[in-house]
């Protein structure tokens, strides 16, 4: 009885600190996630805003059986598994770098970080125009002369190689930010433990392999969980720069939901489609909390 | 005491907050009556509406006070949707006529059919224009101007060619154009591998989506004349005939033209108002050159709707019909905007524009996309079953008879 008293007190006394943000989350995340849920097994109007008829799990087996779901899951899975390796590897060793103390420190770190804050629109934009066909794109032109390629290369008319304008885009505006956290985290390295591994006679590669990564794998997995939610969400340069073509070929998920809901007002297999990639990305996050977990 | 104080306070502040707002709306109503028109004309377009059409409206001393909003033709749709559910939407639009019965089995719009004056409208406007306006036993909407592609040829390439006569048949284009292949030259240029930049050349090859009441696709598009089409224009692709505009890649169709990489395209009369004077210079025009099935090409155009959140719907009415009258249709003849009524489109003012009799002739055989609320879905697959065969990826005869069954289905629903 007492044991509930206090806790009921402590509450008391929490709430008010908790409630805003508690309150915020019910209206803009819990109570949309219910409704979504809800619309994906009735037959929803978005103009009406009304719900004609329950539908059961009509949407789901549609999607389980849709190609275009599949070729944007598919999408979807390999464009986390080739952007974050190597937006982590180039984020760290540039952050390693600026980290062993390097002139003009300050500059270096605000241009790496310049393109997190640039405009998606805007970039995805001119990364269209730099992989233009024909003669004219600015990267076939580079790269036939640099005798690269022998005939101007058709990027964004192929699946894969549409993926590479794609895939350089997200890599190039994500590092700064990658860098930015790593950089915050070797600060947070002890120096005298490299000093004692340098006493101690280890080397370059080995002070890496045994106090810098270990120490940093908190920030590591921090990073995986933000960089996994953030590819899942990839959409803007999707949109701008393919629009999921050619022949849904570059469709992701996201994409595809937007389509769904707002080209063909399918706002019920759209809801289904963003319930699909809200149990991926559970998925792949609670792999992350069981991987902190174990840490502990 | 105090609180006594504070109370009173409150409510003598309710009361004038309540007095003031009656106040608010009485006065409200006396004022103009006042609409929110969307719109998505060009440059050229929106200066002459807004200079020219809206003060004669205005002038008209209707009561009526029209904002007119030019939107961003990129987004639309979901605009629009996000207007309606959202009660901020317009009260009226000109809007895309392939959208009209989508929006009409969402419930996004209002029935015209019972309006006052809708029944004697109707005998003066071309059927086809009309038509797009049609679901499910109402008219949702009144056709404001209508539009079609017809073939736009490179002066320079024709003069280096020595063709002084534009061909007239699909035959001797290819035959005077022998020799310009190669050398990021071409002799076609078609807009894009999706309905509306191919259905033209189908069409005009002999191909057909649907039986002429748009019920059902097999036995049309998966027919012996469209399967022989649409592996016409894909091995014309293979050859070097039609330009890699047709995949969406460079050089696009104006920049292709522009720069004589093109002999022909196909667009609308909003080429020369966008482009301007150096289209008109550079460029001839004719009615597409005929295949098997024809010189077919595709109707297009925009119609007046009145939206569903819509307060004041006879002042909509009101200005809807005064957007299609016929004076309204021949000052916007001016910049392209091709009549919809019978008595403007054969006015000899509306044909101001050099390119004007063209496009009307062309009018004569051209066809209109499917009308269906589920045309996207059925562009959609069109425009794949086209494209793989486009790229060598199934030949017509394995890509059509699929998509002509999907196509059913949308039909059916």
């Amino acid at each position: 009885m007492t044991r509930l008293r206090t806790g009921l007190r402590q509450w008391k006394t929490a709430l008010p600190f908790i409630l805003p943000g508690l309150i915020l989350v019910i209206l803009f995340s819990v109570y949309p996630i219910f409704q979504n849920a809800r619309m994906s097994i009735t037959n929803f109007n978005v103009l009406t805003q009304k719900s004609q008829g329950f539908v059961g799990f009509t949407n789901y087996v549609r999607a389980a059986s849709d190609p275009v779901v599949v070729t944007a899951t598919v999408n979807t899975i390999v464009y986390a598994l080739v952007c974050i390796p190597i937006e982590m590897l180039l984020g760290l060793f540039i952050a390693a770098l600026l980290h062993s103390g390097v002139r003009g420190n300050l500059v270096y770190r605000a241009l790496c970080y310049l393109p997190v804050i640039t405009s998606w629109v805007i970039v995805s934009l001119i990364f269209r125009y730099l992989f233009s066909s024909g003669q004219g794109g600015l990267v076939n032109y580079l790269l036939g002369g640099l005798g690269l390629i022998s005939a101007p290369v058709a990027w964004l008319s192929h699946r894969w190689t549409a993926f590479v304008a794609i895939w350089s885009l997200e890599i190039w505006k994500s590092i700064g930010w990658v860098m930015v956290i790593y950089l915050a985290g070797l600060q947070g390295v002890p120096k005298a433990l490299y000093e004692a591994a340098r006493i101690d006679g280890s080397g370059w590669f080995n002070r890496l392999r045994f106090i810098t990564v270990p120490l940093l794998r908190p920030v590591t997995v921090y990073i995986l969980v933000n960089r996994v939610i953030g590819a899942f969400s990839a959409f803007i340069s999707i949109y701008m720069i393919t629009d999921g073509g050619p022949m849904n070929r570059t469709e992701v998920l996201l994409s595809y939901m937007y389509k769904a809901g707002f080209q063909y007002f399918e706002f019920s297999y759209a809801s289904t489609l963003s319930m699909i990639m809200a149990v991926l990305i559970l998925m792949f996050s609670g792999t992350h909390r069981l991987l902190i977990k174990e840490e502990k | 005491m105090r609180n006594r104080v504070m109370m009173i306070a409150l409510a003598v502040l309710l009361c004038t907050t309540a007095m003031l707002g009656a106040n608010g709306t009485e006065e409200g109503a006396e004022k103009a009556e006042k609409l929110v028109f969307w719109h998505t004309y060009s440059d050229g377009e929106t200066a002459l509406f807004e200079q020219t059409v809206l003060p004669a409206f205005e002038a008209l001393g209707t009561g009526i006070e029209v904002e007119a909003v030019r939107m961003p033709y990129e987004g639309l749709k979901q605009q629009v949707i996000a207007g309606i559910a959202g009660d901020a939407g317009p009260d009226v639009m000109r809007m895309d006529l392939v959208w009209v019965p989508e929006f009409a089995k969402l419930g996004g719009l209002v029935p015209v059919s019972q309006r006052e004056g809708f029944d004697s409208l109707k005998a003066d406007f071309f059927e086809g224009s009309l038509a797009t306006n049609y679901y499910n036993g109402e008219f949702y909407g009144i056709p404001l101007n209508t539009n079609t592609k017809v073939a736009v040829w490179n002066k320079a390439l024709l003069a280096e060619l020595g063709i002084t006569e534009l061909p007239t048949t699909m035959d001797d284009v290819l035959k005077l154009a022998q020799g310009l292949e190669g050398d990021d030259r071409w002799p076609l240029a078609i807009g894009g591998a999706g309905s509306w930049g191919m259905l033209p050349w189908f069409w005009t090859m002999g191909g057909q989506v649907t039986d002429e009441a748009f019920t059902r696709s097999t036995g049309y598009l998966d027919s012996e004349a469209s399967i022989q089409a649409l592996q016409t224009i894909a091995d014309l692709y293979a050859q070097g005939q039609v330009g890699p505009c047709l995949l969406g890649e460079e050089p696009g169709t104006w920049g292709g033209m522009e720069n004589g990489n093109y002999l022909m395209m196909d667009d609308g009369p909003w080429y020369y108002s966008i482009v301007g004077d150096s289209a008109l210079e550079n460029t001839v025009f004719s009615t597409l050159p005929a295949g098997p099935g024809g010189s077919v090409s595709v109707v297009g155009g925009e119609n007046m709707v009145m939206m569903s959140t819509c307060e004041n719907q006879d002042a909509a009415w009101e200005f809807m019909n005064f957007m299609v009258s016929p004076s309204t249709q021949i000052t916007m003849a001016e910049v392209g905007m091709i009549p919809t009524r019978i008595s403007a489109a054969t006015d000899p003012e509306a044909a101001k524009a050099p390119y004007f009799t063209t496009y009307v002739e062309q009018l004569k055989t051209a066809k209109p996309r499917t009308p269906h609320p589920h045309w996207g879905k059925i562009s959609d697959t069109l425009g794949l079953a086209f494209e793989s065969v486009i790229r060598g990826e199934l030949t017509a005869q394995e890509a059509l008879p699929s998509a002509a069954q999907t196509i059913d289905g949308f039909l059916a629903k």
